[in-house]
């Protein structure tokens, strides 16, 4: 290690200096530049694509590329979304409340995915990387399987018994029920990933922090609790992130369980478009596209930070 | 003495119920709804009686139905193309990243792993008006003003250009989303390699393209064998985003199907639904997916490069 940091500390040249390169970064400006270039080339389709997507949302019309000069820009799309007025089928418009509860209903199913994630994996996680029980390194691989498993073929097993469950639920009951077995049903999902996360930044707080506690006669739950918890908040915070990406991004699972009692921005996109282009003013399709955009950009700004601070050394002891 | 579950039992609990409920128990259920005649979720009729009769259905399908014949060319294009645009495609990415300038690379990977973050219904929104079949759409505005088209085209659906135009958007749908996963992780691979290998190998006078193909690749190769399999089940069995393709009219309804939308199609769609002959497929898909990735695996010798510490499990 001490040698790479040497040869590190050798790295930065004055520029100048032309023709004593640096052994390990020969040329790397020029290198640099025509990669920049060649990637950016190869990415244009999707600067493209998302710069069109959020120009139109303020647009008269939508943009296609080579008319981004001659359309006009407003806030009106944005009015208009936030007023429902939008036929999702003919002769039917939202209303305000509609797309409000729509916004309403896709954070409620991102944060109940959330919560039960994060519950369940710092829990697990915590006794996979510190406790000893049968069957512990079987499970893990396990929990791989699992995430690799096909979850088209998991899906019709579970609205079987989502339908055969329906018979005991009292009718006032129905949604709040629905809701909550979606965001179950959505969490499995993601929780054999999340433990094996979980169990990454566990595995990286040392053992004498644990021992003291124990020793002094703490029980498990109160070291977890106390203790662990506060350390590994870097991780619980990149795993909520995670987990509530998921359950906002969901069309798959809300489309199934959900749609058309309770509506969320993705079935919501998914039903405007569905019904043809010809009745639907596709500008504020995109003002709800990138309002359905903002919070994902947002949250993964915010995860790159909040990664690179936890990979380099924000959990310490 | 070999402790029990004890104590850890508690912490496991909601993990294991979670997984019980919606893992285990499912995959048995579905094993068994694949031999019940079960339709239009009449659980009451139908669960009772078992046959192989949703197996022989799927036999003949596969021999006398045109459309499920397209279902399964597409699903064996589709998977072995966007295979090898998202590991090759993602393996080109980081080594680019990995040559350029950090501070440089970051907007690159940002985006890069843009479709990644970005909801299924707002990526398909954004494809659905590029490939739109109207003059307004991205493409064939681009183009008509550019005088290379005179017309609109119909690019998924146009019997003309079917089958290929179909597979090319999926593949390019797609394809945009799988390369940063092969991006972000051979990209933290490259960043583990020892940097004394790099700076011997520049001493004694590598070139670039050297240093990759003698140096950075084979010290990967655990990596690419990773990505390889895990985006060959996933592939296998990905359709969220071809669902809005197929239901917007993207592209044509059977060109562009895989087996795993043909599967949810099957069993969700809003008239008559066929969950039996639906879980049978899914069934298929799952022993398919469970023989290709031990192949896989196998053929990549997965198994001598296991030997390699991959962190601590006992």
């Amino acid at each position: 290690m001490s040698l790479v940091s040497r040869l590190r500390g050798l790295r930065p040249r004055p520029p100048a200096q032309r023709g004593a390169w640096d052994v390990e970064t020969i040329r790397r400006g020029r290198l640099s530049l025509v990669l920049a270039i060649v990637l950016g080339l190869a990415g244009l389709p999707l600067i493209l694509l998302y710069s069109m997507l959020v120009l139109s949302s303020f647009a008269d019309r939508m943009l296609s590329g080579p008319d981004i000069f001659e359309a006009r820009y407003s806030l009106d799309n944005w009015r208009l979304l936030f007023e429902g007025r939008l036929a999702p089928a003919s002769g039917q418009t939202y209303t305000t409340r509609d797309i409000l509860m729509i916004i309403a209903n896709t954070f409620i199913v991102a944060l109940g995915v959330t919560v039960v994630v994060v519950f369940v994996s710092v829990l697990a996680g915590y006794a996979f990387s510190r406790m000893r029980f049968w069957g512990r390194t079987r499970l893990m691989e396990f929990l791989i399987l699992l995430h690799a498993f096909p979850g088209v073929a998991l899906i019709i097993a579970v609205y079987a018994v989502y339908v055969w469950s329906l018979r005991f639920v009292p009718r006032d009951w129905f949604v709040p029920y629905t809701v909550l077995y979606t965001v179950l049903a959505r969490a499995a999902l993601e929780i054999p990933m999340s433990i094996w996360l979980m169990k990454g930044f566990f595995d990286k707080i040392p053992w004498e922090v644990e021992w003291s506690a124990l020793v002094d006669g703490a029980s498990r739950f109160t070291v977890w609790r106390k203790i662990m918890l506060p350390l590994v908040r870097p991780g619980i915070a990149a795993l909520a992130i995670f987990a509530f990406l998921a359950g906002w991004e969901d069309l798959i699972y809300v489309h199934v369980f959900l749609y058309p009692h309770v509506k969320t921005l993705a079935t919501y996109i998914e039903e405007v478009l569905g019904t043809g282009t010809e009745t639907a003013y596709l500008p504020v399709v995109a003002a709800a596209g990138t309002l359905y955009l903002i919070p994902t950009i947002v949250f993964f700004v915010a995860t790159q930070r909040l990664l690179l601070q936890a990979l380099s050394g924000g959990v310490k002891a | 003495m070999r402790p029990r579950l004890g104590p850890a039992g508690f912490f496991l609990i909601p993990a294991l119920a979670l997984i019980l409920v919606f893992y285990v128990a499912p995959l048995i259920l579905s094993v068994y709804i694949s031999f019940t005649p079960l339709k239009n979720w009449n659980l009451d009729r139908y669960l009772g009686e078992t046959s192989l009769d949703n197996y022989r259905a799927l036999y003949s399908l596969m021999r006398f139905d045109p459309d499920f014949q397209k279902v399964l060319k597409t699903t064996v294009v589709f998977t072995t193309v966007t295979l090898a645009v998202n590991v090759l495609g993602g393996l080109g990415l980081a080594l680019a990243l990995y040559f350029m300038d950090e501070r440089l690379s970051l907007p690159y990977r940002v985006l890069w792993l843009l479709p990644r973050m970005t909801p299924v219904a707002v990526y398909s929104l954004l494809w659905y008006y590029f490939f739109l079949g109207s003059p307004e759409g991205t493409l064939n505005s681009i183009l008509m003003r550019l005088g290379v088209i005179d017309e609109p085209v119909q690019w998924g659906t146009d019997p003309r250009l079917l089958p290929e135009m179909a597979w090319a958007i999926l593949v390019i749908v797609n394809g945009f989303v799988g390369v940063s996963f092969g991006m972000i992780v051979f990209y933290s691979a490259l960043h583990n390699i020892p940097r004394e290998q790099v700076i011997a190998a520049r001493v004694d006078g590598a070139s670039t393209l050297q240093l990759m193909r003698y140096v950075l690749i084979p010290q990967i190769r655990w990596h690419i064998v990773y990505v390889t399999v895990w985006q060959l089940l996933s592939l296998l069995t990905t359709f969220a985003h071809i669902f809005l393709l197929v239901e917007w009219g993207v592209v044509d309804r059977y060109w562009g199907q895989n087996l795993a939308l043909y599967v949810f199609l099957k069993a969700f769609s809003g008239g008559e639904s066929y969950q039996g002959l639906a879980a049978a497929a899914a069934t298929i898909l799952v022993v398919i997916g469970v023989v290709l990735g031990f192949i896989a695996l196998r053929v990549m010798r997965f198994r001598e490069m296991m030997v390699e510490p991959k962190g601590e499990l006992g």
